[in-house]
């Protein structure tokens, strides 16, 4: 089992690439998009100083953050930065699924809140939902349906 | 021969000795050979097993609400398609959770009926199909992703993130369904 440290610290590298990755996409998105992506960047914020409290409650020392992240491909338009959005919570919600499988309960019970946070903002930016979200279980049984398209 | 009825009576006597003298004794089957009891039928289903019937329980009557409102509202095409996904999403919920339930022989074979109920997990009950709306999906998500979350406690790690993806899932569907 991993531990709770590790965990955190692990949820905590997803919010801080989300953070950075929220300021790129923000730059490429107007009006009521745009807003949405604020709201992210400042949930992730928060998502963040939380998840360093908790480590330091921990005895343990919060990661920093990098200076600069690796974006998966080119962000020039809207299009592409609602990707990146959507993207970058997947990667958040992937993150927090170990901190659901630690001992501790409260820890397990935050994990779980933030993947449904993450999930929701990714249905909101991809327009789809997943059946798994975080993780992979549908390798070998992919349905056609299993990605959902919103109605417009 | 003259020995053979001294034996008899010998076994005769232990036969019958030995159930008094267990009963003197304060001694019960299960006391004098360690291990299950073949006796005593089937022992009790494991927490993780009634956990699982009883998501699966509520996961069920979540398809069977996405059905019904499938089904009450075929003419709104774009809003079917969407649902049929999200229903596609639950039955997928549903093997994975069917998946993981090994019940001893005897126990896969009971009527629905006989599952513990699913308490809050399941959807709300309500009136007929013609009333089945927007909200009310987005209620039961809403009430499922809850469920599933206050499960996530007792259960090993594996079940947790299991449990913690469907929530998630749930919850995102409430997006959607423009919640």
């Amino acid at each position: 089992m991993t531990t709770s440290v590790a965990a955190l610290q692990a949820a905590l590298a997803a919010e801080d690439a989300a953070i950075f990755g929220y300021g790129v996409a923000g730059a490429h998105l107007t009006g009521s998009s745009q807003a949405a992506a604020m709201r992210g960047w400042t949930g992730h914020h928060e998502a963040r100083d939380a998840l360093a409290a908790m480590i330091s409650r921990l005895g343990a020392t919060p990661t920093a953050a990098q200076a600069s992240y690796q974006l998966p491909f080119p962000v020039h338009d809207a299009a592409s930065a609602r990707a990146l959005a959507a993207r970058l919570e997947d990667g958040v919600t992937r993150a927090y699924l170990g901190l659901v499988a630690v001992r501790d309960q409260q820890l397990r019970h935050f994990g779980a809140m933030a993947m449904q946070g993450a999930a929701q903002r990714a249905a909101f930016w991809r327009g789809s939902t997943e059946a798994f979200p975080g993780l992979n279980l549908l390798a070998r049984s992919v349905s056609p349906l299993g990605r959902t398209r919103a109605a417009p | 021969m003259p020995d053979i009825v001294p034996r008899r009576r010998i076994l005769l006597a232990s036969a019958t000795a030995l159930p008094l003298l267990l009963v003197a004794a304060g001694c019960r089957s299960q006391d004098v050979f360690a291990g299950p009891d073949p006796l005593a039928g089937p022992p009790p289903l494991g927490h993780d097993v009634l956990t699982l019937q009883a998501v699966i329980a509520a996961e069920e009557k979540m398809v069977e609400l996405y059905q019904t409102a499938v089904v009450a509202d075929p003419q709104a095409l774009v809003r079917t398609r969407m649902l049929r996904s999200l229903l596609a999403q639950h039955e997928q919920h549903l093997a994975q959770l069917r998946a993981r339930l090994v019940e001893p022989p005897g126990q896969a074979s009971a009527s629905p009926t006989a599952r513990p109920a699913a308490s809050t997990a399941g959807p709300p009950s309500g009136p007929g199909p013609a009333s089945t709306d927007l909200a009310r999906l987005r209620a039961a998500e809403r009430a499922s992703a809850a469920s599933l979350v206050r499960r996530l406690a007792t259960v090993p790690p594996a079940l947790a993130q299991l449990f913690a993806s469907i929530a998630a899932s749930d919850a995102s569907h409430v997006t959607v369904l423009g919640g």
